[in-house]
């Protein structure tokens, strides 16, 4: 059993400094029956176990230290030396209070496929993951199953990270005026992107979408909405993150593409700007820009003048159709302020004002669908939110 | 080969943290049972060691304050003798007895509690206070005052994930390491040999780092004035309470520490944080890594001698 010597001369604090490492290493069981790099420190096992008696009568003296500790140096930690620096790139990161997404926020709407059952696995390569998920969600009259696979790559230096992925769900839809009973639905989502740190305070990410889905895709809660049972759907959005180091503040900008197999195309155009003040104050201002087309099947409210609304002219029974306004051409303009406070590490207040207006003239690329009163929609909400 | 082992990554929720268990295994099978044994034994001392539950070694020894002599096994003796070289070096800061204090801070309110509140508080607390017996083989110990409680919530992770780190590595785990709500304990590097890199979290700011280390073993665990706080009049409150007067303490906005064990870094961050201005020698007589912030952003590091 051979034991490192103490440094000479400055012993007395070499073992007041090291008075908590040697405690720990009396604690049984931290480091592993295998034990460390030393095949002779195994036996040592033994008589690193000093329970807490021992301890209170044990002075660190000199000899008593050179006796009972194993060779320390031997379990020493084997790192390289700090880099102060804020870098977007670690494998961990370690804090009080750490937040659990990566520094490269790449948000998907695969995430909303993530395990619902408490252990996630992911599989490590060196330049990228795979990961695979199930989640399963239910509500009275909508249950839903689905069924993620995803994965992502990064070159070298992880600046520029691609993710794909693909979604399976299927539903099961029982609405409380059993229009339909057990309708299905099923989706098939297939997702790709890239995101690429441009520089300490840029980041962009480009996402391509597209998914199918098939079944009951009606509004079982609107008369006379007979969608077809197919639809396609391909988005492409852009997105942009820029930090200003003078004032501290983000500003986000998006643009969004959407086209359908319904003849849906719409563009948004989104900006908020995210501005930090002391105390744990945040002020958000956003505005956002939305034009769509007409779905094919939408019909104007120019009603059949036998039967009235909600029927419309020439409507043929049974006919794929829907009077829902969401489906019709419009522009819309949001305007947004939120105003946010953090009362405690894991404790936010905000309160949110959003004013929206819906016209059809406000289309882009065409003319909106005529017969429907502007909407306005003011929103006011005020919220509490609490992480764990 | 042990360079083509493919790497897993587990994460869960245990000791109200995001946790991660991530290794090189053969396949997803082994991963999933290898993290499932170092998962079950955190959850083991989450539970053992619980201040929520009636039936642990803790609540016991509280509700019998003032009272009863409670057994208790060899484990948490250990834990005890632990307990004592950390009130010792630290001059008594580090107290675990100290958690009658939470009666008189909730970070959920933005209110300094009054000097009356204070008072009786302080006179609970004590661990040199704490009575042991032994007897039979078997060690009894009694909080001498009603009202009096420990907890080992200053320490407890970090024993998990020790505790966890070294049954992975028992079970054959050569790359890896356990990460509870970051604080981690890297048995082996990535199978390639290279180290993790880890990041330290900006203590301001909480999706930014401000430095990182990579490392290939050891054990790296982080004490911050960010974790449970309140901000009233431009001063911060933060849950690391001095046990001399019942105040948060205010020089250092992180402490963190690179050491071969968990619990010691974890120990030496937290006495550092508590230590205030005197954190800086005490550090640096400990030989170990470190790396600190001060309320003024400016960041004291040194690298293992």
């Amino acid at each position: 059993m051979q034991l490192k010597a103490g440094r000479d001369g400055d012993d007395r604090n070499d073992s007041a400094g090291r008075a908590i490492l040697m405690a720990a290493l009396a604690l049984p069981g931290l480091i592993g029956v295998a034990g460390a790099a030393h095949a002779d420190s195994a036996p040592e096992q033994g008589s690193i176990s000093l329970n807490y008696l021992d301890y209170r009568d044990w002075q660190p003296g000199l000899d008593r230290i050179k006796v009972h500790t194993p060779a320390i140096d031997v379990l020493a930690p084997v790192a390289g030396v700090w880099a102060v620096q804020a870098s977007l790139v670690s494998d961990i990161i370690s804090g009080a209070s750490p937040r659990y997404h990566t520094a490269i926020s790449g948000a998907s709407s695969m995430s909303d496929h993530r395990v619902a059952e408490d252990v996630g696995l992911t599989r490590y390569f060196p330049q990228g993951t795979i990961n695979a998920g199930f989640a399963h969600s239910g509500e009275n009259d909508y249950q839903s199953r689905a069924f993620s696979f995803g994965g992502s790559l990064s070159t070298e230096d992880k600046n520029t990270t691609g993710h794909a992925g693909i979604g399976v769900s299927n539903d099961t839809i029982n609405p409380v005026n059993q229009v339909v009973n057990d309708a299905k639905k099923h989706t098939l989502e297939l997702m790709l992107g890239v995101t690429q740190i441009l520089t300490q305070n840029d980041i962009v990410q480009a996402d391509l979408g597209h998914v199918i889905e098939q079944g009951y895709l009606s509004d079982p809660y609107k008369f006379l909405d007979n969608r077809p049972d197919e639809r396609s759907r391909n988005t492409l959005l852009l997105r942009w993150n820029h930090h200003f180091e003078g004032s501290d503040g983000t500003g986000r900008f998006s643009y969004r593409y959407y086209t359908d197999t319904w003849e849906i195309r719409a563009h948004t155009f989104a900006f908020e700007y995210v501005q930090p003040f002391s105390q744990g104050w945040t002020v958000t201002p956003s505005a956002r820009y939305y034009t769509q087309s007409a779905a094919s099947f939408y019909f104007d409210p120019d009603y059949d003048p036998n039967y009235g609304p909600p029927v419309p002219l020439g409507y043929v029974f049974g006919s794929v159709s829907s009077p829902d306004q969401r489906l019709s051409a419009f522009g819309a303009a949001t305007l947004g302020l939120k105003v946010e406070k953090a009362v405690a590490r894991d404790v936010q207040i905000s309160f949110k004002f959003e004013q929206y207006e819906q016209r059809c003239d406000w289309r882009l690329f065409g003319s909106g669908s005529p017969g429907l009163a502007p909407l306005y929609a003011r929103v006011l909400q005020l919220g509490i939110v609490k992480t764990w | 080969m042990s360079s083509d082992l493919p790497v897993f990554g587990i994460e869960f929720g245990a000791m109200a943290s995001r946790c991660e268990v991530r290794l090189a295994a053969s396949d997803e099978a082994a991963a999933r049972g290898l993290a499932l044994a170092a998962i079950a034994e955190v959850r083991r001392i989450e539970a053992k060691y619980s201040r929520y539950r009636a039936d642990s070694i803790v609540s016991r020894i509280n509700a019998a304050a003032g009272n009863e002599w409670i057994a208790c096994d060899e484990e948490t003796a250990a834990l005890f003798g632990y307990a004592d070289a950390l009130f010792d070096a630290s001059g008594g800061l580090f107290d675990i007895t100290s958690g009658v204090l939470r009666r008189a801070w909730d970070f959920r309110q933005a209110q300094v509690p009054e000097a009356i509140i204070l008072e009786p508080l302080l006179k609970l607390m004590g661990w040199n206070r704490m009575e042991r017996e032994r007897e039979g083989g078997a060690l009894y110990v009694r909080l001498p005052q009603a009202g009096m409680e420990i907890d080992f919530g200053g320490f407890g992770k970090e024993y998990a994930a020790d505790r966890a780190g070294a049954i992975l590595f028992e079970l054959g785990v050569r790359h890896g390491y356990v990460n509870l709500g970051g604080d981690m304990r890297v048995i082996g590097p990535q199978p390639d040999g290279q180290p993790w890199s880890i990041a330290i979290q900006d203590p301001r700011r909480p999706n930014a780092v401000i430095a990182a280390i990579p490392v290939h073993s050891g054990a790296l665990a982080t004490s911050g004035d960010y974790e449970r706080y309140f901000d009233l009049e431009g001063r911060r409150y933060c849950h690391i309470l001095d046990p001399r007067n019942g105040m948060p303490v205010q020089y250092w906005r992180s402490v963190s520490v690179l050491a071969p064990l968990a619990i010691a870094a974890g120990s030496h961050a937290t006495i550092a944080m508590l230590m205030q201005e005197q954190g800086l020698r005490f550090l640096r007589e400990s030989k170990l890594a470190f790396l600190a912030v001060n309320q003024a952003g400016e960041i004291f590091q040194e690298n293992a001698v």
